[in-house]
């Protein structure tokens, strides 16, 4: 008798239409939940987080609950989160226009630690109102701001990365969303319930080659240098000479990677990369190891400098005034003359200085895997002149971006041999499909080491005080080479030199066992600006830094004190 | 008994037979009903079912129990990763060089100016050690904000006749009357932030 009122129950839920009840059990009790892959975390060379994803929490309101008692939970949420009471006022009580439909939502704070957050909420609760909720917000989390902010980049709201690394290599940090289906009752978990799970693949971490504490230094330096000069922008760039790491690579402005909102977009890029502009005297570098390289001259060649020189129809000057001069070579570096260097190259054939600039990497994408990196400009050999040799031997008429000018220098400091720049540590592709970082870096002969080591000598002379153009840019019981550069700037609107200046300064230390390249370079500054005075500092304070953080002692060989007159 | 069986001592053999006759006659056996008692059976079975519907429901609550148990552990560990998280971003920004750098600046810290070493296996001293000096500071906050733009008033632009003299009043008293003249051009160095601009402004040329 029972057993037939079971068997008729039994055909009824059974025969008659299963799937309806099947389904309505489903939807009342399984629940498919997202299970969000962490995205890969970006640390500098010591495995410090540059940055990182955290469980975090965002506060929302429901306006149409919370408007009656919004100045009692505005004073409470103010208190807790640290936020302007009238801004969380105005969350609370957010009003549609007439005729709109309520609104039931509003952002009260995002990114809030898990804790506090849900510390706050049972604060507000715990206080008699209703309307105020947690909802997931995992957040990416910058712990240093804007260290390294342009290279790092930033994600929007929805997770998207916009810029920088974050963007470059967003496939191998994003890794794959899994779902989770479970049965629940009662808000528990039913126990061998029906249970399938799609396993999330966590994205992979991305260690880079710089350091934090000297990335931080290089970026206070340079502001501290570009708002001292009233500059527009900045950049510093620091390389482990031996292996062509970067170890930072600063940029004014900058921005809070945590609020990229509250910076224009154009400062949220890496100007070090993006930028081109002409190196000017910095080049003589490059030059003039080139003409020792090839055997031209040595730097003690006896150059006679006149006040000034014609080159077809335009007549180059040096930068200060003086009469015929008797510089040798390491003089025309220390003294940074542009008619000396001018007439130094004049032993070069066309394809000579071009294929020795081409070498050091001048019109080449560094390609260490910033987004939007410029190539640079080295004129095609075929529309040169001799006016256009005259001025790119003094570093006019050639463009470069700040890493392409400071990998140059650094393969002087590397003797001779130039390593191309990684910001990578060990290797990942782009989202481009490129193998970047330092195990894909490739070395090649550029010039001799007895060139390289001659022009660092004649280099030590510009840091020499009496000699050089920049003694405030050396360090006592230090042997530092280095160059300044000064070069008028093609202006946005004209298409000519309108008189704005960039001026640089690159080097690099222990002068005869080199460590570390640095290379500056500060754009249109107001005040008195020259690649010694202005530039020079920055150099000397983060190659100061870096000596001390890693401990080179000073090498306590003689100073080169290469005769600069003759 | 005994009655029957003196008349047949005459005829032995009849009465023998007739006795195995009657003894090998079939007789009904008399049935025997099993009076087992059914009660301790469906005790038993009751017993069992009930047993098992017992265990089922100690096992489906134990195992809700323990559904609980996990749910208020994975609150509880969810609880502790968050706050581990909420630590460590604490942490971070302890460790943040930002911070540091501005706390030893307010102990009046500036960086030194030359790298000098001291070798712990010898004592000697690498480097020339030197007393790092104001100068050699760096600023580690930014430069304060300028002011909103509502406590920023616009500059308060006035325009005055220029100086004249006898000698130009005449002259130019047409062309400052219609306020093209030069009077007006000195319109960009007038920012008065506090928007006090007096007539005096027109002399600042």
């Amino acid at each position: 008798m029972v057993l037939s009122l079971f068997g008729a129950r039994l055909i009824q839920l059974q025969g008659l239409d299963p799937k309806a009840y099947a389904a309505k059990a489903n939807a009342e009790s399984l629940v498919t939940v997202p299970l969000p892959a962490t995205r890969g975390e970006i640390t500098d060379r010591n495995g410090v987080p540059l940055a990182e994803t955290v469980a975090g929490m965002m506060i929302v309101a429901d306006p149409l609950r919370t408007r009656p008692h919004a100045e009692a939970i505005a004073r409470i949420l103010a208190d807790r989160l640290h936020l302007d009471y009238f801004d969380v006022l105005d969350g609370l009580m957010k009003q549609a226009p007439p005729g709109k439909p309520d609104i039931r939502f509003a952002y009260i704070a995002r990114r809030v630690p898990a804790t506090l957050a849900t510390a706050t909420v049972a604060a507000v609760t715990n206080a008699g109102f209703q309307g105020i909720e947690t909802r997931p917000d995992p957040l990416r989390n910058y712990p240093a701001h804007d260290v390294a902010a342009n290279l790092l980049g930033f994600l929007n709201s929805d997770g998207v990365p916009l810029a920088g690394l974050e963007q470059t290599f967003n496939r191998r940090l994003a890794g794959k969303d899994g779902t989770e289906t479970y049965e629940v009752g009662g808000g528990n978990r039913i126990p061998l319930g029906e249970n399938t799970e799609t396993a999330p693949v966590n994205g992979r971490n991305l260690t880079l080659t710089i350091d934090r504490d000297v990335q931080f230094y290089a970026q206070r330096v340079l502001r501290t240098a570009v708002q001292g000069s009233h500059a527009t922008s900045g950049a510093a760039i620091a390389i482990d000479t031996k292996t062509g790491e970067i170890l930072a690579l600063a940029d004014y402005p900058s921005y809070d990677a945590n609020d990229p909102g509250a910076s224009p977009a154009s400062d949220r890029g890496s100007r070090a990369l993006s930028d081109v502009y002409e190196p000017g005297s910095v080049e003589k570098v490059l030059t003039t190891s080139s003409l020792i390289d090839a055997g031209k001259v040595t730097p003690l060649t006896r150059i006679r400098v006149p006040h000034q020189l014609p080159v077809l129809n335009r007549v180059i000057h040096d930068y200060f005034q003086h009469p015929t001069l008797r510089l040798t070579l390491a003089g025309v570096i220390a003294k940074s003359s542009n008619i000396g260097t001018v007439l130094a190259a004049r032993q070069f054939t066309h394809s000579q200085l071009w294929n020795y600039l081409d070498a050091f990497g001048l019109g080449h994408r560094t390609d260490v895997g910033m987004p939007n990196e410029s190539t640079g400009v080295l004129p095609a050999l075929d529309s040169w002149t001799e006016l256009t040799q005259a001025t790119i031997a003094f570093g006019q008429g050639v463009a470069v971006n700040a890493l392409q000018m400071a990998t140059a220098v650094n393969a002087v400091a590397n003797g001779g041999e130039l390593i191309t720049p990684s910001l990578i540590k060990g290797s990942a592709t782009t989202a481009t499909g490129t193998v970047v970082g330092t195990d894909q870096a490739t070395r090649r002969r550029v010039i001799s080491a007895a060139a390289a080591t001659a022009e660092a000598r004649m280099m030590e002379g510009v840091t020499t005080l009496g000699a050089g153009t920049a003694p405030g840019a050396g360090i006592a019981g230090y042997r530092v080479a280095g160059k300044t550069g000064t070069a008028q700037e093609v202006g946005k609107t004209c298409g000519c030199y309108d008189g704005s200046l960039d001026v640089s300064f690159g080097g690099f230390a222990p002068a005869d066992n080199p460590r570390f390249t640095v290379y500056v370079v500060i754009k249109n500054p107001v005040h008195s600006a020259s690649g010694g005075g202005t530039a020079g500092p920055v150099f000397r304070q983060i190659l100061n830094y870096l000596l001390q953080k890693y401990s080179v002692p000073p090498t306590n060989t003689p100073p080169a004190n290469l005769p600069v007159f003759w | 008994m005994s009655s029957l069986l003196s008349p047949a001592r005459g005829t032995r053999l009849p009465r023998t037979a007739a006795s195995a006759v009657e003894r090998a006659r079939l007789a009904l056996v008399p049935v025997r009903v099993s009076r087992a008692p059914r009660a301790p059976f469906a005790a038993l079975v009751l017993a069992i079912l009930g047993a098992g519907m017992v265990g089922l429901l100690m096992f489906n609550t134990h195992m809700q129990q323990g559904a609980f148990y996990a749910t208020s552990l994975q609150n509880r560990a969810d609880a502790l990763t968050a706050r581990e998280q909420s630590l460590q971003m604490q942490l971070d920004q302890l460790r943040d060089p930002q911070h540091l750098a501005a706390a030893g600046r307010q102990l009046g810290m500036v960086a030194p100016a030359t790298p000098a070493f001291v070798d712990l296996a010898t004592g000697k001293i690498l480097g020339k050690p030197t007393p790092a000096t104001p100068t050699d500071g760096i600023r580690v906050t930014p430069l304060p904000a300028g002011l909103p733009s509502p406590l920023r008033p616009k500059p308060i632009i006035v325009r005055v006749l220029a100086p004249t003299t006898a000698a130009t009043t005449t002259q130019t008293g047409t062309h400052t009357a219609t306020g093209t003249g030069h009077a007006s051009t000195n319109t960009g160095t007038t920012t008065g932030r506090n928007g006090a601009a007096t007539p005096a402004h027109g002399a600042h040329r």
